[in-house]
């Protein structure tokens, strides 16, 4: 007898196993049986609409749609029965009644499931021709073309729409011979909900959504499919590149990608065409006095951009480098890593600044977004890293806590996933936004504390939860230490009072709390909302006690789970792109880590000093926050700037000017002019993602393969290879002044070829991605760190049966308020962030076509009462200024925002937030600046 | 974004109190929010939509599915004319002429002063006193052009 837990059905003539609940689809297809479907998808619930699936099951007489007939013990099933076929034909010829012949110009054609139906079945379309419908092709948006005349009404993206995006901006309209698919309130899809996802264009059967991008660029059976990964943000999808020519001409989201499972945001989908962009640098560039062995000067034409061949730019490079070296030492010397790089890449520049320079002075834009996490996590838990993986947190979880992340936007894929856990699952969500985001729509609950109180709403929380008695005390006993303490700090909170800090009304905070206490296991996520403040470390705190206080770490569906900003933002930390540390975390403080990259590194296994200049350096290096203001003070003198631009991304602008105006020495590696590159003295052409192949790791710690597609444009090379280049010259030019290098030492030389050997390097120094190897990536193993040995299976979860650091640590956090808070002179609150459409410093998407036909120029959000207030009618310019500085933009007038506060966007120079917020006000422990919160006036502009 | 609404939402609010929370509720509370408005304007479906959460294309997926529902805004008097086999043998067509040509209604749609709307039926079940109108209940059969719009101008 089989067993409850298989049903035997007998499918053509042959004997299949099925589980119970299965449809008889579902079994056919996994036993290698094909049955057609058009309606059907294997992430989307069946509707069983297009009856194309049909089979013939045995003592039944009307003929069933195989993907939604659920499998029972004994079925005897027909698929290809003559009466099924012509069944399908009859079906088909239906179909192809009403849909137009147009295949030779189709963009689906070669891969559209009607085709192929049709070549199959031999149905011409000519049979039942009647009434047609001449829909006009609706090509008003720039990302997706709607022709409803190929729509074979199959329902697929309407609920790709529904289950996958959440958002529903699709639906059928009309019905009978009248219904066609349509958007919102039937308009275009841009006055709709959509998001541009493009999950509807990935499931669409025929050529009914079409990406505008592609139209005529290629064939499929043309194209070269590369997969790779998003150039964009922290999640990390997969994404396939479709290239012909040397031109990647369409992108789409790989099934087998372990963030997305085939799903993208916009950006992803539609956002690659920067790639291609005329803007792009194809020859290196140095200033003309450079060239002609002047001093440096901004003037004139002595500061004109030259184009050189790499050699000349090379050894330009080299050589001011090592003058600024001799004649100030190395700290006078910074590197900037790259959170958009490969994790190759930001090796480099780790053993570039403290192999071949011998400072610490590293740093990258985590110091801007995440730093605060990194920090406080290491304390809390003795790792800085996202606890728990996507797909645990969204599958699992029985509620979430997303607090200070616009997920929705920042992390559209996670963001999607939320959504559907919510409408899908009944997961419940609780949001703590100052703004009301628009994952608001999907909340149980909206708790909107003011800009900057999140400790005390934290410790409000958790106050109740110790009221009640609802903590976690076997966790507490068993797992941590520091409770007393915490508890004693804690309950200072009660409601009344932070319910007068926060603006949260009492109830509101008792029924998160009675959420959390209930729903168990809770995930806490959150982002820039939460670290971009002067008590960013607390407040990470904060949450690492909160997840402990409920006993929610180190299990699966829980876990404090920070969104990395950038693609690669987590490599480049845990390459070693820190003032503090060496790869993987390894401190530089630590003898025993410093004696042992000098021993890999050809080194002296002194400290460095003035007697030993063969040294590594024994102390922590200067943050980015440190390094570029103190060039003001001759401190640095020289930036080496792997793909950062800081003069978008850094807080108050105006400074980082001044500051880079003054440098002596800025050599930058970029893609594109930047608004940096205005200020640097040698500009090098690095290459694209698309451009270079290596490895990712995204915010759930997970290392990803990234493929070369096509070859850069004119002279670009990889930024691997310009590292590599600089350092070989560099080395014997230190030689010189005393720093001599054992070239024969394991890991001294710097003859990569490949990013593989770099790859091989990192496996060797970097113990948690010991096991992370080029070869179990290529044989398709995306591996999560710490992944210590070859055998490992790689962590998807972190502190399960023990906290990294052994037991986690409670720590009280006491609220303080932001540094900057409104006055009478500014007397509001201006928040920042990024919308969907565009990506950091803009440098990227504002360089897509499509990205920047949506979200052409930077809008300021600000509430109907304030924008009453200064008479502002409609959609008008707004000037919003502080004490550094002023922007203009157009106003959005929402309920996003509350009064009293606005909030402005970086990604666009002509009105970048950043020129208003304030780099003074920094963390004490992360150096991270308060860009969440800073003082401003308005007015009509 | 502000709202542009010119339409009233305060029997809006009252109506969606009485459904408070239920999802599932999309066609009662489109039936009473077209009792109240008379059809359902676009913009009374997007604030039902954010108000609820319902998707917006969701609403208008259910308000175009449903013959009972009117996006446009229709006249004071509702006339149905059958064109079933019966009637439009008997001449349906010469009254839907009829009364486009002399108040400019057409099926589907209202006079421009929204007295009348008119719709076509199909087959009313009276074939024997073909052709039928029906206006607002009223069923009269054996019609022609020109009872029929005298009939209608004598409506208030
Ligand atoms: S692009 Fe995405 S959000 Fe837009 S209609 Fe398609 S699935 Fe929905
Ligand atoms: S647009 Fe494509 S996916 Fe949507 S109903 Fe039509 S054929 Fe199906
Ligand atoms: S969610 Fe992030 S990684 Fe995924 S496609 Fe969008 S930008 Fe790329
Ligand atoms: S695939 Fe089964 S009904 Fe469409
Ligand atoms: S055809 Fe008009 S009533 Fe039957």
């Amino acid at each position: 007898m089989s067993t409850t837990s298989e049903i035997r059905l007998m499918i053509d003539g042959k004997a299949v196993l099925a589980k119970p609940g299965e449809t008889v689809l579902q079994a056919a297809r996994r036993a290698g049986i094909a049955i057609p479907v058009l309606c059907e998808h294997p992430a989307l619930p069946p509707s069983g609409a297009c009856r194309i699936c049909l089979v013939e099951i045995e003592n039944l007489r009307a003929l069933q749609p195989a993907c939604t007939f659920l499998v029972s013990e004994g079925l005897v099933i027909q698929t290809q029965s003559p009466r099924v076929r012509s069944a399908r034909k009859f079906t088909l010829e239906m179909l192809l009644s009403d849909h137009p012949l147009e295949c030779m110009t189709c963009e689906a054609a070669g891969e559209c499931s009607l085709q192929d139906l049709a070549y199959e079945y031999g149905v011409t379309g000519n049979r039942f021709r009647g009434k047609q419908h001449h829909y006009p092709i609706d090509t008003s948006n720039p990302f997706i073309i709607v022709d409803r005349n190929k729509c074979i009404l199959c329902g697929l993206c309407v609920r790709a729409c529904q289950h996958i995006n959440g958002v529903e901006a699709i639906s059928v309209f009309h019905r009978g011979f009248n219904a066609y698919i349509g958007f919102g309130a039937d308009g275009g899809m841009q006055d709709s909900l959509c998001e541009f996802c493009g999950s509807c264009v990935a499931v669409c059967p025929t050529a009914a959504l079409w990406p505008k991008m592609s139209i005529g660029q290629g064939r499929p059976w043309q194209v070269k499919k590369v997969d790779t990964i998003c150039s964009y943000c922290g999640v990390g999808c997969k994404i396939t590149l479709h290239v012909k020519d040397n031109r990647i001409i369409r992108v789409e989201g790989a099934w087998d990608g372990p963030a997305n499972h085939g799903w993208t945001c916009v950006k992803g989908h539609f956002g690659y065409d920067y790639v291609h962009h005329p803007d792009r640098l194809t020859k290196p560039r140095v200033r003309r006095y450079l060239l002609e062995g002047q001093a440096k000067t901004r003037q004139g034409s002595a500061w004109e951009w030259v184009e050189t061949d790499w050699e000349t730019a090379l050894n330009i490079v080299a050589r001011r480098l090592a003058e600024v070296w001799s004649q100030s030492g190395p700290d006078s010397i910074g590197i900037l890593a790259s959170a958009k790089c490969l994790n190759e890449e930001n090796y480099l520049m780790n053993k570039l600044a403290r192999q071949v320079i011998g400072t610490n002075n590293i740093d990258h834009c985590a110091r801007l977004c995440h730093s605060s996490t990194v920090a406080g996590l290491a304390i809390s838990f003795g790792s800085g890293a996202m606890s728990n993986s996507i797909d645990d947190v969204t599958e699992q979880a029985q509620a979430f806590f997303v607090i200070g992340s616009n997920t929705t936007e920042q992390h559209p894929v996670i963001g999607m996933r939320l959504r559907q856990a919510v409408r899908q699952r009944g997961a419940r969500l609780i949001v703590a936004d100052p703004r009301r985001i628009d994952l608001c729509d999907f909340a149980e609950i909206h708790l909107q504390h003011k800009a900057g109180t999140d400790i005390a709403l934290l410790n409000g929380l958790m106050y109740i939860i110790l009221e009640k008695g609802w903590e976690d005390k076997e966790f507490i006993a068993t797992r941590t230490e520091g409770f007393e303490d915490f508890k004693a700090a804690v309950m200072h909170y009660s409601p009344e009072k932070v319910s007068a800090i926060t603006g949260v009304p009492m109830e509101q905070l008792y029924q998160a709390a009675e959420i959390m206490a209930a729903s168990k296991p809770m995930a806490a996520l959150w982002a820039m909302g939460i670290t971009q403040h002067v008590t960013g470390v607390q407040n990470v705190m904060a949450l690492a006690n909160l997840q402990m206080l409920l006993g929610n770490m180190g299990k699966p569906g829980g876990g404090a789970n920070p969104l990395r900003g950038q693609n690669n933002v987590q490599g480049a930390c845990d390459m070693g792109g820190l003032p503090n540390v060496y790869p993987a975390y390894q401190p530089v403080t630590s003898e025993e880590a410093r004696i042992k990259f000098a021993r890999a590194w050809g080194l002296d296994e002194r400290p460095i000093g003035d007697e030993n200049r063969r040294g590594l350096s024994p102390r922590a290096g200067m943050t980015v926050t440190e390094m570029i203001p103190s060039i003001l003070e001759n401190k640095i003198r020289a930036l080496c700037i792997l793909g950062e631009n800081p003069i978008m991304s850094d807080a108050d602008t105006n400074h980082v000017r001044r500051c880079l105006e003054s440098a002596d020495f800025l050599v930058l590696l970029e893609i594109f002019p930047s608004e940096t590159s205005l200020y640097v003295d040698v500009l090098l052409p690095g290459v694209s993602f698309a451009e270079k192949s290596g490895t990712f790791t995204n915010t759930e710690r997970r290392v990803q393969l990234v493929h070369k597609a096509i070859e850069p444009p004119g002279e670009a090379r990889p930024d691997w290879w310009i590292i590599t280049e600089i350092a070989r010259r560099l080395i014997p030019l230190l030689a010189q002044h005393g720093r001599a290098i054992d070239l024969d030492a394991p890991w001294a030389k710097w003859d990569y070829t490949d990013t593989a050997q770099i790859l091989n390097e990192i496996n060797a120094l970097a113990p948690s991605y010991a096991g992370i190897t080029r070869q179990r990536l290529e044989r398709g193993e995306t591996l999560q760190w710490p992944c210590p040995s070859p055998d490992h299976p790689g962590t998807p979860i972190l502190h399960v049966q023990k906290f990294t650091r052994g037991l986690g640590k409670f720590v009280p956090v006491d609220y303080l308020p932001p540094a900057e808070l409104p006055d009478d002179d500014y007397p509001l609150i201006m928040s920042t962030g990024r919308v969907l459409y565009h990506w950091h410093g803009g440098e990227m998407s504002r360089r897509s076509q499509g990205l920047l036909a949506i979200y052409p120029e930077p809008r300021i959000e600000i509430s109907q009462e304030d924008a009453e207030k200064i008479g502002l009618n409609g959609s008008k310019r707004l000037r919003v200024s502080s004490r550094r500085g002023a922007i203009e933009a157009e106003a959005m007038v929402t309920d996003r925002v509350p009064p009293g506060m606005v909030y402005a966007n970086f990604h666009f120079p002509q009105a970048s937030a950043n020129v208003l917020t304030s780099g003074a006000a920094l963390d004490p422990i992360s150096k991270i600046p308060e860009f969440k919160v800073c003082a401003v006036k308005i007015e009509k502009a | 974004m502000v709202n542009t609404a010119t339409v009233d939402l305060a029997p809006l609010d009252e109506i969606l109190k009485e459904f408070n929370g239920e999802k599932g509720a999309v066609i009662p509370i489109l039936q009473r929010v077209q009792d109240a408005y008379g059809y359902l304007p676009k913009e009374v479906l997007s604030a039902i939509s954010k108000r609820t959460g319902i998707p917006l294309s969701r609403l208008y997926g259910v308000a175009t599915f449903y013959a009972q529902f009117h996006l446009t805004r229709r006249g004071c008097h509702l006339i149905k004319i059958c064109d079933g086999t019966a009637c439009h043998v008997r001449g349906a067509t010469k009254l839907v002429k009829s009364l486009e040509e002399a108040l400019q209604l057409s099926p589907g749609g209202s006079d421009p002063d929204y007295k009348y709307s008119l719709e076509i039926v199909y087959c009313l079940g009276s074939c024997g006193l073909a052709p039928i109108v029906v206006v607002d209940d009223q069923v009269y059969g054996q019609t022609n052009p020109e009872s029929l719009i005298e009939r209608l101008e004598k409506l208030e």
